[in-house]
């Protein structure tokens, strides 16, 4: 076992390592394929009055008119030393741009998910609880109608119900307490879902297990049933919803963090991507690529150990569950 | 050398004047002020606004529609401008030009200092001219854009006297410096590289308030400088501000900024959404419109594209839009109908209203008569080819979508079939270009200080933007050039300014829609007292608070 | 339809079992019927321009005249959302058939041919998750140009893994499946099985999360028109409604309406998505 064990955890550190050079790679390809050059768009505005001779100097001194390949390697090599650039917007390093925001997104992020993780268990829970005539069909619907309602909408009515209407936060000061549990709400509530459907997924399948149907025959009731046989086994791959939701909250905060009007990463990247800023937008996909092939790979190293059921046949075949896969995973007899 | 500086000119005589005018003005504004109770000290304020914009370097970003509202509070400049474009002293106190506008001799006040205690000296001035004109490109620190091409070298003669030389006549040039690029800035910080100039903590002016904290994308927070006394004589008070603090924020949605000024969270709400206007201003809030001097907001129309190379669909176009319906539409009485392409506050801008009238009867016998018939569909044709007009929306003014749409509905009641293209930032300025081979109407927002750079802007003499593609091929419109470019006074420009604009808009080369309000302001009642300059920006150096 | 493969008469009984189909399905049927209705022939549900206004009527509120009210420039709303559905629902389309045949390619080859050709495309599907789809998205649509197209296929590039990987977990199970292993003891080519047994079983785990993403689709291509990577005016996408709209909240019907026919089109969607998975 602890051999099998090292070399798995071997293989997936490798993978891992792979994983995030190949998405640097991606997110160059993809970055430096943009139709736009915001620098001799800024260069050749007539107000400047460069001449064609100066652009290609200021060009050349910036190493922009080397080979395609050349500059992958130029800015690999120094993404590997940690080294981020210039920002082309404000001129700033990119390291202290995102440093600088990082720790409201991790805020945001780190409540968003507990709101998540809160709104999803009691629905799930909820719904072995809770009789059918009493609404467990309604408490079923939720995790629907979360899918269903884009995260601004959900913000906008919260900045104007409770920031305006009732007055409970300062619109203008985001970073307030109040301002942040409504922006955490907001990013939450589409999260909640996929974890919900997870869960309910997970319960419904314990339920239907033959120790369920032997418990309930010992006229076991549902609550002490699911206290005691469902409660810990369909509550282990919020581990690995945990890693996989990750993506979905900084994705999420792009958005929320527009609406709401923090500054974050998210802000970042949508100001970036209006001046066509690469090298932003360069690091922060590859760190967002980063944090989450780490967290993966930490969730997939730590699940093994949790649950002794798991057998160690290699990531691919134990991916992590989406929402969509929470689909896939109620089809799977 | 001086000698020829001994003959006082008419025109540095009545700059002079001007600025004895304006000072006499603050002296009597002054005691009425304290009858009424000294301005109350104290104060703090936030102003939200959508944006910080990208650098801060100061040469990149001094006229910006958003960070020109920190520089100018942060800095000073040699000269003010008012809202009509009437020029004063500040760090300058008086100033002198030979006879044919081609030599300046600035005489600064003295005792200035800049936040980081470096004195604003001769020197300091010379170290802003040099990097005004030139910038250092290599670096990335650009020159600014309306700052005199024709500028050859500055020098200081004694440590308050500045000689200024020019290749040739520049009458603009002692307005430009009003200009809200001509900050003037530490030569401390104009030494730093860009990446440090791009610290805005880093960066020392001599204004009244200076950088207490900020944070890239949030805020920026400013507080007063306790030993300022050299305000400008303009805006009647020249010592220390009153407000302790202003905070400038950044949210980027237009509702919310009106919505928290409205209920008390914040003080001033910039570019707020014209339709809202009329309900703020009758729940007590103070609203301002202020014009920016410059051009008005309209298309510069591209005469080498089919089929807007013939003068009389030009015309057509001209005569189609109803500009009134744009203001009852999109704007509020508080806009002005366009009386040139040119805002009407812009000293030398003449009434051209009869060239602007909506007239469709007008506009369809035009296009009758270059061909242009009506088909089934509503839309004229001529050799099969569809009369059509691509717009492309300019990102930098909210309104210029809603607008587009409804010029589309009015110029295709006329026959025309208009297509709008609304790019982002970047891409607008990559692909919308004055006179490009797709673009056939530029739409222009673009302030200025002097009416005497304009017509160099519209040909492509020196170094100039060739707005209508026409090169040099109308010669009427060089020849205007040429003598506006050469008249040493005013009184000579005058007239040949409003031949150049009559001209301009006969043509159809630029097809105004509406005087342009760049900045909206939307104020608390509790806010009083504040100035808005030449550019439109507001100044809280002269504003209190009240309960 | 491949649904009723022969290889499967469990899920056909099930099905006519199913018929009893339940009215919030039935509801969600008659909403996207809808839908597609307004998308097909919007002229039949309006009669108002969804370009061309009446300056003079601008920002009235919802009335018999104009169900949803009229927007800054004296255009019906109605009409408006009517109109912008073709395009909001055929771009969710492309984005879905971008993401289901990209996607199902990858995992097809990959379940099927395992070794080095998984290996190579599980990390290239590592590599697409490993990116948060949404920003994946946002970096696309600046790559490609704003536009509603673009944004299309932006999102569908984005869910291509989640398809990949489906697509690839049902292969593997049914090429284990007893069926399969018989058919290839027979002599069945490679090919042969691959498009008699393996496609159909796989592509009906695929079918409802077609569905789901069609619905997801709808909501990231409003995500994006809201930050302002759509079509230009006068397009009227429900998206860019929104986003047009929240600059007038205090006409708030001009968020409201499109905000409501967008959830309920894509709640209706969830539903029958999660009504095909049950009946399968």
């Amino acid at each position: 076992m602890n051999n099998a064990y090292a070399a798995f955890a071997a293989r997936r550190l490798v993978q891992a390592l792979v994983v995030i050079l190949l998405a640097y790679v991606f997110t160059f390809v993809v970055v430096s394929i943009l139709p736009g050059d915001p620098i001799t768009n800024v260069l050749r505005d007539p107000q400047n009055g460069f001449s064609e001779d100066e652009i290609r100097q200021i060009i050349a001194a910036q190493g922009l008119d080397q080979p395609v390949l050349v500059q992958l390697w130029t800015s690999l090599t120094r993404f590997l030393t940690g080294d981020f650039g210039l920002s082309m917007r404000s001129s700033r390093p990119v390291g202290t741009l995102i440093a600088e925001v990082l720790p409201s997104t991790l805020i945001l992020a780190s409540s968003g998910f507990a709101v998540a993780l809160v709104l999803a268990t009691g629905i799930a829970y909820g719904t072995q609880l809770v009789p059918k005539r009493y609404g467990q069909g309604l408490l079923r619907g939720f995790p629907s109608l979360f899918l269903s309602v884009p995260n601004f909408v959900i913000g906008l009515v919260l900045i104007h119900l409770f920031g305006f209407q009732l007055g409970l936060f300062r619109v203008i000061a985001p970073n307030s307490f109040w301002a942040t549990v409504f922006a955490a709400i907001a990013l939450g509530i589409p999260v909640s879902a996929q974890i919900a459907e997870v869960l309910i997924a997970n319960l419904d399948h314990e339920r239907a297990q033959d120790y369920a149907a032997v418990a309930r025959s010992r006229g076991l009731g549902p609550f002490r049933l699911f206290a005691r046989h469902l409660l810990k086994p369909s509550s282990l791959p919020v581990v690995t919803i945990i890693a996989l939701t990750l993506g979905e909250l900084l994705g999420g905060s792009l958005i929320t963090e527009t609406v709401f009007g923090r500054t974050g990463i998210g802000s970042l990247v949508q100001r970036s991507v209006s001046t066509q800023d690469l090298p932003v937008l360069q690091a922060v996909v590859s760190l967002a690529a980063v944090v989450f092939v780490l967290v993966n790979l930490l969730a997939d190293l730590v699940y093994p150990l949790l649950d002794p059921r798991v057998k160690l046949v290699g990531a691919a075949s134990r991916r992590p569950t989406t929402a969509d896969d929470g689909a896939s995973q109620a089809v799977t007899p | 050398m001086n000698s020829r500086f001994a003959l006082l000119t008419r025109s540095r005589r009545r700059v002079l004047m001007s600025g004895f005018a304006a000072a006499l003005v603050a002296m009597t504004a002054l005691p009425a002020a304290c009858e009424a109770g000294a301005p109350k000290n104290g104060g703090d304020i936030v102003f939200l606004i959508d944006s910080l914009g990208g650098t801060w370097i100061p040469n990149n970003s001094a006229i910006s529609s958003f960070q020109g509202h920190i520089w100018g509070h942060v800095t000073d400049k040699l000269v003010y401008v008012d809202a009509d474009g009437k020029v004063s002293p500040w760090i300058a106190e008086r100033w002198e030009q030979n006879e044919d506008a081609t030599s300046f001799i600035l005489h600064l006040k003295k005792g200035v200092t800049f936040s980081d205690g470096t004195p604003l000296d001769a020197a300091a001035v010379v170290a802003n001219l040099d990097i005004w004109y030139a910038g250092r490109k290599s670096e990335g620190i650009n020159p600014i854009g309306l700052f005199p091409k024709t500028y050859k070298s500055a020098e200081a003669i004694d440590a308050s006297t500045v000689k200024v030389s020019f290749k040739a006549p520049t009458l603009g040039f002692i307005p430009t410096l009003g200009y809200h690029g001509s900050i003037l800035i530490s030569p401390k910080t104009l030494a730093q590289p860009a990446s440090q100039q791009a610290d805005l903590g880093k960066t020392s002016g001599s204004g009244p308030y200076v950088v207490e904290s900020w944070k890239e994308g949030d805020f920026v927070k400013l507080v007063k400088r306790k030993d300022y006394n050299w305000g400008p004589a303009a805006v009647g008070h020249t010592g220390p501000a009153f407000l302790e603090s202003i905070t400038y924020k950044i949210v980027s949605e237009p509702s919310l900024r009106v919505a928290a000024v409205q209920s008390g969270q914040a003080d001033v709400a910039y570019n707020a959404s014209p339709q809202e206007l009329k309900s703020l201003k009758q729940a007590g809030f103070t609203i301002a419109t202020p014009r920016y001097l410059g051009f008005v907001n309209g298309w510069a129309i591209n005469t080498r594209l089919e089929p807007y190379n013939d003068v009389k669909v030009r015309q057509a176009l001209q005569a189609s839009i109803n500009r009134q319906e744009i203001i009852d539409t999109v704007y509020t009485p508080e806009w002005k109908l366009a009386t040139s392409f040119i805002q009407s506050n812009v000293p030398g801008a003449t009434d051209q209203s009869a060239l602007l009238a909506y007239n469709p009867d007008k506009a369809r016998k035009l296009l009758d008569e270059a061909g242009w018939i009506k088909g089934a569909n509503g839309v004229r044709s001529k050799d099969g080819k569809p009369l059509t007009l691509t717009l492309y929306s300019n990102p930098y003014l909210a309104t210029a979508k809603a607008v587009d749409e409804l010029i589309a509905q009015q110029l295709g009641k006329i026959g025309w079939k208009v297509f709008i293209r609304a790019y982002d930032v970047v891409t607008f300025g990559e692909k919308v270009q004055f006179g490009g081979p797709a673009v056939p109407a530029y739409e222009v927002t673009r302030s200025f200080i002097d009416a005497g750079t304009v017509a160099s802007i519209l040909t492509n003499a020196n170094n100039g933007e060739n707005w209508f593609a026409l090169g040099d091929s109308d010669g009427k419109l060089n020849d205007l050039r040429d003598r506006i470019a050469g008249a040493g006074t005013t009184e000579i420009r005058a007239p040949l300014l409003d031949e150049l604009q009559r001209y301009v808009l006969e043509q159809g080369y630029f097809i105004p829609r509406t005087q342009i309000v760049q900045r909206i302001y939307v104020q608390s009642p509790r806010l009083k007292g504040e100035v808005y300059n030449g550019i439109a920006y507001a100044s809280y150096y002269t504003a209190t608070k009240g309960e | 339809m491949s649904l009723l493969s022969p290889t499967a008469p469990v899920t056909t009984t099930s099905r006519l079992a199913a018929l009893k189909v339940p009215p919030t399905v039935q509801l969600s049927f008659v909403v996207i019927a809808l839908v597609i209705a307004w998308s097909v022939a919007p002229g039949l549900f309006t009669s108002h321009s969804p370009i061309n206004g009446v300056p003079a009527d601008k920002l009235l509120g919802p009335s018999a005249a104009h169900w949803f009210g009229t927007d800054h420039l004296g255009r019906d709303l109605y009409a408006r959302v009517v109109h912008g559905t073709s395009s909001s629902v055929s771009s969710a389309l492309i984005a879905v058939v971008i993401a289901a045949v990209a996607g199902g390619l990858i995992g097809l080859l990959a379940g099927f041919f395992g070794g080095w050709v998984d290996i190579v495309l599980a990390r290239l599907v590592d590599v697409l998750l490993a990116i948060p789809h949404f920003l994946l998205a946002v970096i696309i649509v600046t790559a490609l140009g704003f536009d509603t197209t673009n944004a299309a296929i932006a999102t569908g590039i984005s869910a291509v893994a989640v398809f990949a990987r489906v697509m690839r977990a049902e292969v593997i199970k049914t090429r284990q499946a007893v069926f399969v292993e018989a058919s290839f003891l027979l002599g069945g080519s490679r090919w042969h099985i691959l498009l008699r047994h393996v496609l159909p079983n796989a592509s009906r785990s695929v079918l409802p999360l077609a569905v789901l993403q069609f619905g997801l689709s709808i909501l990231v291509i409003a995500s994006l028109a809201f930050l302002g990577y759509g079509d230009p005016p006068p397009a009227s996408d429900w998206g860019l409604l929104i986003s047009i709209g929240k600059d007038y909240l205090k006409w708030p019907w001009l968020v409201y309406a499109p905000a409501f026919v967008t959830i309920g089109t894509v709640l209706s969607l969830n539903r029958i998505s999660r009504w095909l998975r049950q009946t399968d």
